[in-house]
């Protein structure tokens, strides 16, 4: 079991952009190798070290990995990005992209994370213990797929695009979602516990169930009956008609 | 006066009946001579593959394919192809790179001579979007430019065929020529783009235009008469009808049949068939689909009256782009793929549409076969020009990938075992064991460009040809192209040295220093009694039709800061 | 006196070319054809506050001060930023565009344009469904249905009904308006829905739905229609949905009210896959009424340059898209840019309180030929010339056709261009000097 603790010296204001920082790149390197590792802050690099303190504690590879931050993390971005395997726990605000692109392992959010947490997601797991922003579990611009794999829970509320082009995994929230949650989903499974906008437009493929209140329901889907989900009877939709998808929307 | 001698270059130049000959090549002031000063600075080849720069005689590099940028961020970060696709930030020589399919300007001059290629053909202008093109085209370092200027579906040109004033028309193309600084004639979808006005499409060659009472016959027929008329250095290039369609191959062999007896004005071909692997298709519909290569190319081999691209089909993503605005539509419901359509004011049409190609599926798989069957049973490679029709059967960057599939059956064999068992059946490349050489590549990649397109200094390296040469990291007398195909994709992937108007543009790989290109253009001289007729028409068109006005309509010279202007005299 | 006939209007997106001005003395004194904001253009600079001199902030107050040490200035700031913002570029040519994207490029800076702030999220509509789109032409000579959605020609684009839509006439439209329905779709009774044949309300923000509502009648399912969407009856959706599928040719013609209203560039993809589904029955085509005269010309540069539109960061060398978190406002919104540098494009007056209270606290480096809101909150200034007036250079129209424009009087102001190219040089020198 190798931990380390990255403690943010001073709060930023330029974002750092630390791609770098996740446990692939951590396992089995030392203290001095870890606080080497570069990360972007505006348009140079710097050493990790000359940001965070490093607390470097045991030695393991990259599944015995954990990769603790602390301090005001709120304006540093990409935390997490790629990783495959092992552990990250933020006690902080985070920044964009967080666990953008992970294939696998698990990151803990213990404060809100900012738009794009979890985009292009492919496995692994991600707990935002706070609110998500927008784009959560969504994709790149332009790119057919957002999500694939996986699992994002938010305890909290999220903004708008929730899951936009998932082709696959899962995304619970427990609080509201904002505006088109589940846009062009391709596969992928949501759940909404609270109220949300507009949901499932252009939905191909997947489910997506919304407990709480639906605003704005689109006239694009058929009504199909009802099903039952853990004890619950909602009401059936298929679509969207429109993108001739065979998507599954249950509502209350 | 600078001067340069390379020497110990194994030279491939087919113009000039070169078949990988050590030689030494002098350099002076850009052009080719007889020798060179001993104060010359010298390259040393050590007996590596020397070709002339490449010329990519139909790519699109300017115009639409900003349409492809604009709606594919994601294309900026692929990186199908290591080292020539994806983001490069910028160095002390060159600018940012990014993209693939799509590739911002300046990679796409960076990559192109690091493939060896020094010169590139944009395949459509649309007259009114021309100052558009020529913008890109400066964008683009180091590599000389053309464009093809596009009349299949304009208005101006169907009066004058149905009126029958080809006196008028001629007048016509040399005045849209002038005004779009183009190259020669490009007809695509003849019709069609004006049909797709109203959603519509021709349905082969004697399907009269809407309105307009003419029919793709009579469209490709009088322009290839004018072009005649107009001795213009390349002959008409034309993208068939029913493109993309199951049992269009006997639309364009009747399209290329048109043209038999078609008196010309130089010694060059009468037509250039264009991206023949989407029209060389067999079967009635997408479930029978099967190849019909092997009809075209005995037509192709019968007939001495033409020449051929291949648009081979490269795995993996692709983004679709041509002036053919209803096959673009009709793609991207197919597809469910977005879709981007420009109708053009009085003059064509125009759609953009990604795609993926996969082995996996058996359409895919038979275009695959298709381009590569074209190519290969074709006898006479001084009728064959390969390309990709970039980034339309795919990107540029993967022509090395392919010239191994033309030059290695046991590569091609090596592909044939990953494709579905039912496209084997509906295709005849597994037959094929023709193998191109080196000298055979080379013509197909530069040297039938010179005849084709009439530029007697590109491509090849005789005395007055200019200087730009590729050399490869490559040893003819003692590589095996049939067998050692890695080596070859490797060599052709990044030149030892790119020298482009006798300066060194790439060295190991790596860009060294980034010139202006020029621009080739045809000023069509007809005789003014007849321009000024067709002024009269013309300018009605403006006062009624177009939305721009004649006086800013022609694409100025500030937007050619190094042209090379042609002169023809009309017949 | 001199007469400068086919000069261009480079005010708004419509891009006129068919403008004669009379220069007399250097002064331009006659304009005709104009309307009245192309005309104000022509003949208003001289009445508006120009900047007369290079000017630096020193104690709070801006002062003049030669143009060498603003220039000096000005490279300072951007060499000593971590992130620069360089922001605006639509009211001037594309040289001078293509001349600031590569001065971003050098300083590690991000770029973006006034779309920002109005049709940026077209581009991210074309990005999911694509653009189908057409000449300005091929309206005026086909179309027999036109729709204007969320935009006010009228009073935005004044001579656009004339010239290129409603009242213009063409090939397959001799009889002009007669031979076109026009119908406006807004949350207000505009002056443009006012001329309309027919004109139909919307709920604030309900874009969306309507679209949405559209697309199901117009594929077969109007069954799953309710009786009212956004405000608007079942019957008169149907009865809509009906006349686009009839209709020969249709434009739609869209404007910031489907692009900034709420659910933003989704407004614009859902109308792309309805011009998509109307183009199994008739034909269709849409068109963005670019505001900026040539908004749609920095997007066309910004993409052969940098294979995006907009946004683009370069803060990591290589260029970085992705509006939402490289746009103009996102970044200053969020406070993460240390410099500003502002162009052809009036910050000051356009965004959000919030944005400007953080460019209050940056170094601001402006090149603009007059004093405005941005001015104010400005360290460096530079004045410019008045690209189209003063200077010539490329513009794209709203429908991406490219028009040279003339240089009509002469100036002692420098170009936006000439100024980015010497801050360029400056930068140079100062990174070799470190
Ligand atoms: S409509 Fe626009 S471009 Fe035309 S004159 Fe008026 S302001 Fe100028
Ligand atoms: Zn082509």
């Amino acid at each position: 079991m190798q931990t380390v603790t990255l403690s943010l010296k001073e709060k930023n204001a330029v974002p750092i952009e630390a791609d770098s920082v996740n446990t692939d790149n951590f396992a089995s390197k030392p203290k001095d190798e870890i606080g080497a590792i570069l990360v972007w802050y505006g348009n140079a690099q710097v050493a990790v070290d000359d940001l965070f303190d490093v607390v470097v504690d045991g030695f393991g590879s990259v599944d015995e990995m954990k990769i603790i931050i602390n301090g005001d993390v709120s304006r540093v971005k990409r935390i997490g990005q790629g990783m495959s395997a092992g552990e990250i726990e933020i006690n902080s605000n985070v920044d964009m992209h967080c666990g953008s692109n992970m294939t696998g392992g698990k990151i803990t959010i213990n404060g809100d994370a900012d738009s794009w947490v979890g985009c292009e997601m492919k496995g692994g797991e991600i707990v935002v213990n706070g609110n998500g922003g927008y784009y959560v579990g969504g994709g790149y611009r332009g790119e057919a797929c957002g999500m694939k794999g996986g699992k994002i829970t938010v305890t909290g509320n999220v903004r708008d695009y929730l899951g936009e082009h998932m082709c696959g995994g899962e995304i619970v929230v427990k609080g509201n979602a904002g505006l088109l949650p589940g846009i062009s989903n391709n596969g992928g499974s949501i759940i909404i516990e609270g109220n949300t906008t507009m949901p499932a437009s252009e939905m191909m493929k997947g489910t997506i169930i919304i407990k709480g209140t639906v605003l704005d329901f689109l006239p694009s889907f058929t009504e199909d009956g009802t099903e039952d989900v853990d004890g619950v009877t909602y009401r059936k939709f298929a679509g969207d008609i429109n993108a001739g998808g065979k998507g599954v929307l249950l509502i209350k | 006066m600078s001067e340069l001698l390379i020497k110990n270059a194994v030279v491939c130049d087919p113009i000039n009946n070169i078949n990988c000959v050590k030689m030494d090549i002098s350099i002076k002031d850009g052009k080719i001579v007889e020798s060179v000063s001993s104060g010359a600075k010298v390259i040393d080849a050590g007996g590596k593959l020397t070709m002339a720069g490449g010329v990519d005689g139909h790519t699109h590099c300017a115009g639409k394919i900003n349409v492809g940028r604009f709606m594919s961020p994601h294309d900026m970060r692929m990186t199908n192809v290591p080292g020539l696709s994806g983001k490069e930030a910028p160095t002390a020589t060159t600018r940012a790179q990014v993209g693939y399919n799509t590739p911002n300007a300046f990679a796409i001059g960076y990559r192109y001579a690091k493939l060896g290629y020094t010169t590139i053909g944009e395949a459509a202008i649309p007259i009114i979007g021309a100052r558009h093109t020529h913008e890109e085209f400066e964008a683009i370092p180091i590599l000389d430019k053309f464009g093809l200027t596009l009349f299949g579906s304009n208005w101006q040109v169907m009066e004058y065929i149905r009126d029958d004033e080809p006196e008028k028309l001629a007048a016509y193309v040399a005045w849209g020529l002038k005004a779009s600084r183009g190259y020669g004639i490009k007809i695509v979808n003849p019709g069609g783009g004006e049909a797709w006005g109203w959603g519509k499409n021709v349905s082969g060659l004697d399907d009269p235009v809407p309105n307009f009472d003419v029919t793709p016959a009579q469209i490709i027929t009088a322009l290839a008469e004018t072009n005649e008329k107009l001795n213009l250095p390349h002959s008409i290039h034309l993208h068939c009808n029913n493109l993309g369609k199951p049992g269009n191959y006997e639309t364009t062999i009747a399209s290329m049949k048109l043209l038999e007896n078609l008196k010309t004005s130089r010694d060059r071909q009468a037509m250039h068939v264009t991206h023949v692997q989407f029209n060389a298709y067999a079967g009635t519909s997408w479930r029978d689909f099967e190849s019909g290569a092997p009809q075209v190319a005995n037509y192709v081999n019968s007939a001495d009256h033409l020449t051929f691209d291949l648009g081979q089909v490269i795995f993996g993503p692709a983004m679709t782009m041509t002036a053919d605005g209803p096959v673009e539509y009709a793609n991207s419901r197919m597809l469910h793929a977005k879709w981007s359509n420009m109708d053009v004011e009085l003059e064509d049409a125009s759609g953009v549409v990604p795609i993926t190609y996969s082995p996996k599926m058996f359409v895919n798989a038979v275009q695959w076969a298709i381009g590569l069957e074209l190519a290969l049973l074709v006898d006479d490679p001084w009728k064959v020009m390969f390309t990709t029709d970039s980034p339309n059967g795919g990107s540029f960057v993967n022509y090395p990938e392919a010239y191994t599939y033309l030059m290695s059956a046991k590569r091609r064999t090596e592909v044939i075992e990953g494709l579905p068992e039912m496209a084997l059946g509906r295709m005849n490349l597994p037959g094929i064991d023709r193998e191109l050489d080196l000298y055979e590549l080379a013509i197909m990649t530069r040297a039938m460009q010179s005849k084709i397109y009439s530029m007697d200094t590109k491509g090849h390296l005789g005395v007055g040809a200019d200087a730009d040469i590729a050399i490869y990291d490559l040893k003819p007398d003692s590589i095996d192209t049939t067998v050692e195909y890695a080596a070859v994709k490797k060599a052709f992937s990044s030149t030892a040295y790119t020298i482009k108007g006798g300066e060194v543009v790439v060295k190991d790989g790596e860009i060294a220093m980034t010139p202006e290109g020029r621009t080739y253009w045809v000023n069509a001289k007809v005789p003014q009694a007849n321009t000024d007729a067709m002024q009269v028409d013309l300018a009605q068109k403006f006062k009624r039709y177009y939305t721009v006005n004649q006086a800013n309509y022609m694409v100025e010279d500030a937007y050619l800061p190094h042209p090379v202007e042609i002169t023809t005299e009309a017949l | 006196m001199a007469v400068i006939t086919d000069a261009i209007c480079s005010l708004c997106g419509s891009l006129c070319d068919d403008i004669t001005v009379t220069v007399e003395d250097n002064v331009i004194t006659d304009v005709e054809r104009a309307c009245i904001l192309g005309r104000n253009k022509f003949v208003g600079m001289f009445l508006h506050d120009r900047i007369e001199s290079p000017m630096i902030r020193k104690n709070g107050e801006l002062v003049d001060v030669s143009y060498e040490e603003a220039i000096d200035e000005a490279a300072k700031i951007l060499v000593n930023s971590k992130r620069t913002l360089s922001y605006g570029w639509c009211s001037t040519s594309c040289e001078a565009i293509s001349k600031a994207i590569q001065l971003a490029e050098e300083t590690g800076s991000l770029i973006d344009s006034t779309a920002n702030v109005c049709h940026g999220p077209s581009a991210l509509a074309v990005q999911e469904k694509g653009g189908p789109s057409a000449t300005l032409g091929v309206v005026k000579n086909r179309a027999d249905v036109m729709i204007f959605w969320g935009c006010n020609p009228a009073h935005a684009h004044p001579r656009h009904m004339r010239r290129y839509s409603s009242f213009s006439k063409g090939f397959f439209t001799q009889k002009g308006r007669k031979d076109r329905k026009m119908i406006v779709i807004d949350v207000r009774k505009t002056d443009t829905a006012k001329i309309a044949d027919q004109y139909v309300e919307i709920d604030q923000g309900s874009d969306y739905l309507l679209v949405t509502a559209l697309r199901s009648a117009i594929n077969g399912h109007e069954d799953v229609i309710p009786d009212t969407v956004a405000g608007v009856s079942k019957e008169d959706i149907l009865k809509l949905a009906n006349t686009l599928k009839e209709a020969k040719f249709t434009c739609v013609f869209y404007g910031m009210g489907v692009t900034q209203s709420r659910s933003k560039y989704k407004n614009g993809d859902g109308v792309s896959s309805l011009i998509s589904d109307l183009n199994q029955h008739s034909k269709a085509v849409m068109i963005g009424m670019r505001g900026h005269y040539n908004v749609t010309g920095y997007g066309q540069v910004s993409t052969w340059e940098t294979g995006y539109p907009m946004a683009v960061d370069f803060t990591r060398g290589a260029p970085y898209y992705n509006p939402g978190e490289t746009g103009a406002n996102d970044v200053l919104t969020r406070g993460d840019v240390d410099a500003a540098i502002i162009s052809a494009a009036d910050a000051g007056a356009h965004f959000p309180q919030d944005s400007l209270k953080y460019l209050a606290k940056i170094p601001v480096i402006q090149i603009d030929p007059y004093a405005n809101p941005t001015t104010e909150l400005s360290d460096v200034v530079f004045p410019a010339a008045v690209v189209g007036v003063e200077a010539e250079g490329t513009a794209y129209r709203m429908d991406g056709i490219s028009l040279r424009m003339k240089k009509l009087i002469d100036t002692k102001f420098k170009t936006d261009e000439e100024i980015v190219v010497d801050l360029i040089n400056k930068v140079r020198e100062l990174k070799r000097g470190a």
